[in-house]
Parts: structure tokens; sequence; C-alpha cells
């Protein structure tokens, strides 16, 4: 470097240290418009801000923010990346923005998303004033927002449970200060054949909380609009559950089949919601009877007085027929029609296979009977009653022999204690 | 006291003690592990199955038992077979012998004589077999037939459906399980009251593990068989100064109190349930 250069060089920077001055001390000419300003403030790792009595801290990592979907892909959609696209009242001359802003307004972008939320019951409950409404930013962040299928996302099939669960795990605040129809959900659902698969074999593919329950339109079940509402429940499983789904609509469960009026059963109303296990596994098999009694009553309690019921409420009882093993499942059909698994064509090979080499006069044993409907069943109800008869009989004539018999024997050993025996 | 050594008479021999003790094991755990499935709804039940390891073992140990059941039935034919023989009388009069197991006329004056007993008259002249003892071993019989039968039915049902209508196992099921319950109601309470827990004998009579009682004993509680054998004079030729072992005699007060426990606890559980499904309507 020459000594011209030099002396120039010495000068620029004298110049340019003046022109600062000048501008902070007028503050006139400065305006925030670029990340680099904004992060001026927010880039210290000490600014914080007092809110409700706690300390916020208004920190902006940029390695973190520049790898977000909003810094990546910020320019296509209809604003850039920068934080005043966002923070737009943060856009003002001068070096500091007005104090509290306005929350960001993620709707202004995304209308679609916006106006699905404002109806879903997350969305009216804000509307409503409570503080537990969850706003977007509570699923999705604030400044680390990610696409879904990105590992580190708040929204990540294996992290959505977590997500969902900071405030629909029992025992949180929202689930103490709100009335809800289930509880343990997380729980529940940990230990369901969805959390297992998502949780024990790590499948990405399995059931979340948003794969039923949407993302954005999360509604009560009792919203005729919902996805689990019961009209819409099987068109929510057969997202996944296709040809289950299309076996169902053939069977007589499925309101295509059966018109009327009485209410037919959905894919929850047998496999439950949360707690679904998997239909071999103990659990489930053990509340089959129960499940199906739940409209089926006398079938389920007349099968609890047969073999296979009374079996199946003991340990192992999980081995024994269940409603199922003879009825169907989804292709379940009236015992009518030739299809069925329990017509006369095909109940000798229902019944076969638990029991080997069953014959037809096999098949007629009773699997639903009781002895206290006289008219459908007299052979059992008389049968009952001469045995009843027998009993009451036997035990009255000895009941009171023995009666009669304590103060004489009582006497007898007192007699035969003062012989000395 | 007295100088004569304490005289014994046999009224059990080993072979009878013997079929006795497989009928203990056998019809206990028939009682406990069918009355878990009669009573499968219950907590008890559910213990009892969650202590054996579950239904199935609880079906198969149901099932062993019966086979010693069929096997003791056995045993007792070859030994009322052999009591003929050496009776050397018809069958007819063997079957109906007056001092036999076959309830007769004396056994209904007995009877009445009880009762009349029991309001301060004098002790009925018992003889060898008092009338509750035969109503216990003809009861036996008639529930080998009747549990046994419908048992076999239950435990075979495809090749009892090929002879009979299948839902005649639905009439099995309560002609076993009912008979079962009248089987076992009967033998926890009026049997175990009857022979070991009225005040004379309570808490156990020993009997039928130790074989022998004293002669005094036969002279006061079985007054006409004591006459008989001395009018006979069978009497000198069956009576022995060799009584009991001590071992054999605390062997049968631990394992009969064991058992009359067991199926005390049973019968408790099972009034329990039966009296909560009667008050609930059932």
């Amino acid at each position: 470097m020459s000594h011209k250069d030099a002396l120039l060089s010495r000068a620029g920077t004298f110049l340019c240290i003046l022109l600062a001055t000048l501008i902070l001390g007028t503050g006139s000419a400065f305006a925030l418009t670029t990340n680099d300003e904004c992060l001026g403030c927010h880039g210290d790792k000490a600014m914080t801000t007092e809110k409700d009595g706690e300390t916020i801290s208004l920190y902006i990592d940029e390695e973190t923010f520049t790898q977000t979907v909003h810094a990546k892909h910020g320019d296509r959609g209809c604003t850039d990346n920068s934080c005043i696209s966002c923070h737009v009242e943060a856009a003002v001359e001068g070096d500091e923005h007005p104090y509290p802003m306005s929350p960001v307004d993620c709707e202004s972008c995304h209308d679609k998303i916006g106006a699905t939320y404002e109806k879903s019951a997350h969305g009216i409950a804000k509307a409503k004033g409570d503080k537990f409404a969850p706003k977007c930013s509570d699923c999705h962040s604030k400044h680390d927002i990610l696409k879904p299928s990105d590992p580190r996302s708040t929204t990540y099939p294996l992290t959505i449970p977590f997500t969902c669960g900071r405030c629909h795990q029992e025992g949180s605040v929202m689930t103490t200060t709100h009335e809800l129809n289930k509880h343990n959900i997380t729980q529940n659902y940990s230990m369901s054949v969805h959390g297992k698969g998502l949780f024990e074999s790590g499948l990405i593919v399995t059931a979340v909380c948003s794969s039923c329950h949407t993302a954005h339109d999360v509604q009560k079940a009792s919203v005729p609009t919902s996805s689990v509402n019961r009209d819409n429940i099987i068109h929510t499983c057969k997202q996944c559950h296709v040809g289950i789904v299309d076996k169902f609509n053939k069977s007589v469960h499925s309101p295509l089949v059966t018109k009327t009026d009485k209410k037919l059963p959905v894919c929850v109303d047998c496999h439950t919601d949360h707690s679904i296990a998997k239909v071999h596994a103990k659990d489930f098999r053990l509340i089959i009877a129960k499940q199906c009694g739940n409209c089926h009553e006398h079938y389920s309690e007349t099968y609890l007085e047969t073999y296979h019921g009374r079996a199946s409420m003991l340990l192992g009882g999980e081995r024994t027929a269940k409603c199922s093993d003879c009825h169907g499942s989804h292709d379940i059909m009236p015992a009518q029609d030739p299809s069925s698994t329990i017509n006369t064509a095909n109940i000798v090979k229902t019944c076969s296979t638990c029991h080997p080499n069953a014959n037809l006069s096999f098949t007629t044993y009773l699997t639903h009977a009781t002895h206290n409907d006289k008219d459908k069943y007299p052979y059992l109800f008389y049968t009952f009653w001469a045995m009843t008869g027998l009993l009451v009989g036997t035990f009255s004539f000895f009941g009171l022999h023995t009666i009669l018999w304590v103060p004489r024997s009582l006497i007898e050993r007192m007699k035969a204690m003062t012989r000395g025996h | 006291m007295s100088n004569t050594p304490t005289m014994y008479v046999e009224r059990f021999s080993v072979f009878q003690r013997f079929i006795h003790l497989l009928i203990i094991i056998s019809f206990l755990t028939l009682a406990v592990t069918g009355m878990a499935l009669k009573f499968a709804m219950e907590s008890w039940a559910a213990l009892i199955a969650d202590w054996s390891g579950g239904f199935a073992v609880l079906g198969a140990l149901h099932r062993f038992c019966a086979i010693i059941t069929f096997f003791y039935f056995f045993l007792t034919m070859i030994l009322l077979y052999t009591k003929w023989k050496e009776s050397g009388k018809g069958l007819f009069s063997f079957i109906f012998d007056p001092e036999g197991l076959v309830p007769n006329l004396t056994d209904l004056k007995e009877m009445i004589g009880t009762v009349k007993w029991f309001f301060g008259g004098a002790r009925p002249y018992y003889g060898r077999w008092i009338y509750w003892e035969k109503f216990d071993f003809m009861a036996v019989f008639w529930g080998i037939g009747v549990i046994g039968s419908s048992g076999l039915a239950l435990w075979f049902p495809v090749q009892f459906s090929k002879f009979f209508p299948g839902y005649w196992l639905n009439i099995a099921t309560i002609i076993h399980s009912d008979e079962a319950l009248l089987a076992a109601g009967f033998i926890f309470t009026i049997h175990f009251y009857n022979t070991h827990l009225r005040p004379e004998k309570f808490p156990l009579d020993p009997v039928i593990f130790v074989g022998s009682i004293t002669l005094a004993e036969l002279k006061h509680e079985r007054p006409r068989e004591y006459d008989q054998l001395v009018a006979s004079g069978e009497l000198e030729k069956v009576v022995t100064r060799r009584g009991p072992t001590p071992w054999l005699q605390r062997m049968a007060t631990v394992f009969g109190i064991f058992v009359v426990t067991t199926g005390s606890f049973l019968v408790v559980s099972i009034i329990i349930t039966m009296l909560r499904y009667i008050q609930g309507g059932h």
C-alpha cells in the first residue's frame, strides 16, 4: 500500500465514524428493514423482557432461523423471508419498534388454514378467550418452524404425540381445568396398536393424533363435521384401512346393506379409539363380548352363561371362542345369509376351527343358552328347576337335621368331658 | 384310672382308607377347579385361576381328577366284590344285608329315634353304619353316575354329539354343574358337620385316616355293632392293643384339618355368592 492510499483509507474511516455519529445522534436517517438490523438487538443472547412476571428471552438464533421453512421458502409465497414480513409493526423508521406489538398474523399468508382453524375446537376456544387454546405457534413453534417431513419439526409424525401431549397429557393444566370426555388419551395411545407402531416400531406411517383428528380442523366427536364423528369415522379410518372398509361395506353392520333406524356400529364401537389394540392381542379378545354386548346385550349375556363365556373370564380366557371367532368380524352376515359363517352351510367348518371332526349335531349346541327363558329353551328351564328342587330339598332336610343336632351334640360333648374323656 | 390297657378295633382297612384318600384329593380338586369355572365372574374364582396358572390348568386338573374318580369307583367295586365273596351270601342278600350300606326300614326308625334324641330322648341303638353315613356312601354312587356321565359328555362333546343331539350338552352342563354344587355343598357342610365339626368330634374324627377307634368309643357310639360282635364271639378276634401311632395321628390331624378348612373356604365363598345372587334377583 502506498502512502497516498493509506491516507485516503484513514480519511475514509474518519468520514464513516463521523457519519455514524451523526446518524445515531439525530436518529432520523435509520429504518428497521433487514434481518441484520433486527438481529442487531435480537442477536444478543442477553436480550429479555418481562411478561406476567416471567422473564422471556427475545434472542433469535440466526443459524436456526435460516433453516426454517420461512427462511428457506419465504420468497416463494406472499412475502419474503424477512422478519418484518411477519412482524409487520416492526417495520418502522428509526431504530426502535413499538412495544408490545400485536401477535403475528399467520393468516395473512395462510388464509385457508386460518379459516379452518377458526372453526375448529381450538379456534373456537381461543375466540372465547380460553388462554389454554393453542395458537399456531403453540404447535408449530415460532422461529423454528420446519416442514412436517423434517425430523426436527414439532409436527413430524414421531413428534406429534408429544406436541399434542403438552396439553392433552393427563394431569396437565389443560386437562385439569377443562371438562373432557376422554381421559388418559396419550397413555392409552402409547399402549395402542398405533402408539406401539410409532414408539416401538418407529413407523412414521402409523396413525398419530393428526391422522384421525386432522391438523387444523380438530373437532369434538359430537360435531357432525368432525373427522372422528360417528358418521365420518369409517371414512377417516379408510385413509389407511381401505381393504377393511371395503369388506365392512358389504356386511350386515354397514348402512349400505342394512337400512334401519337403530344405531349401526362404526370402527370405534368395537375397536375403541385411543386404546385400540391388535385384534389377536389378549386385551382386545377379552373385551369382544363386552363390545358386541353394547348392542347385542342378550346374546352377550347368555354367551357368558356358557362354557366359552365362563372360561373367558378366567386367566388365559382369551383363548376360548369369542363372538368374532364364530360370526366373523368385518364381513359379518346374518345367519340366514349363505355367506354367513354360522349359516348351516358353513357352521360345521366354523366350529371345526377349534373342534376338529365337529358334525352337524354338534353344532346344535346352544352357544348363547340360558335356563331363564322358558319359551325359548324349555329343556334347560325345566332341567334347571328340577336340579334346583333337588338341591333345595336335600339341603333343607339335612340343614334342619344339623341345626337340631347342634344343641344335643354340645350336651353330649359336655357329658363326655365330665366323664373325663 | 383302670389298669386295663386301651383296646382298639379296626373300623377301616388300609384299602378302604386309601380309597377315601383318593376321594378326598380328587373331590377337593374337582370342586375347586369346577366351581372356579361355574362362578368365573367372582373374584375368588379369578384368584383360583390366577394361582393355578389359568383356566386351561384348571381344566387339565379337573380331567385328571375325573380319571382318579373313575379309578376309585372301580376300586370300590373290587372292594364290594371281595366283601361279597367273603360273606358267602347271595348277591341280593349281600346288597340288602340289614347291617350293610343300603338304607332300610331300621334306618327310618333310627332317624325318628335320632330326632327324639335331639329333643332329650334316649340315644338310638346305632349299628355299624348310621343312616347319615349310608346316605354319604349312596350319594357318592349316585353322584358319580350323574356327574360322571354328564362330565364325560362335556369332556368329549364331538363324540357325544355323534349319538345325541348337540344341545343335550347344554342340559348336561346344567346337570353336571348343579349336581356338583349339591355334592360339594353337601360334603363341605353336612358331611363335614356330621363327621368332623359337630361338638362331639370337633375339630376332626381321624378314624378314616388312622383306621381304628377305641373299644370304649365303639361301645358308646355303635352299641348294636358292639353287642353283635360280643354275641358272635367276633370281638375277641378283632380287638387289639395296637392303636394308631402318634405319628399317624398327627399326620391325620394336620391333613384332615387342612382339607376341612379348604372345603369350608370354598363353600363359604359359594354361599356368599349364592346369597348375593338371590338378593340381586338372579
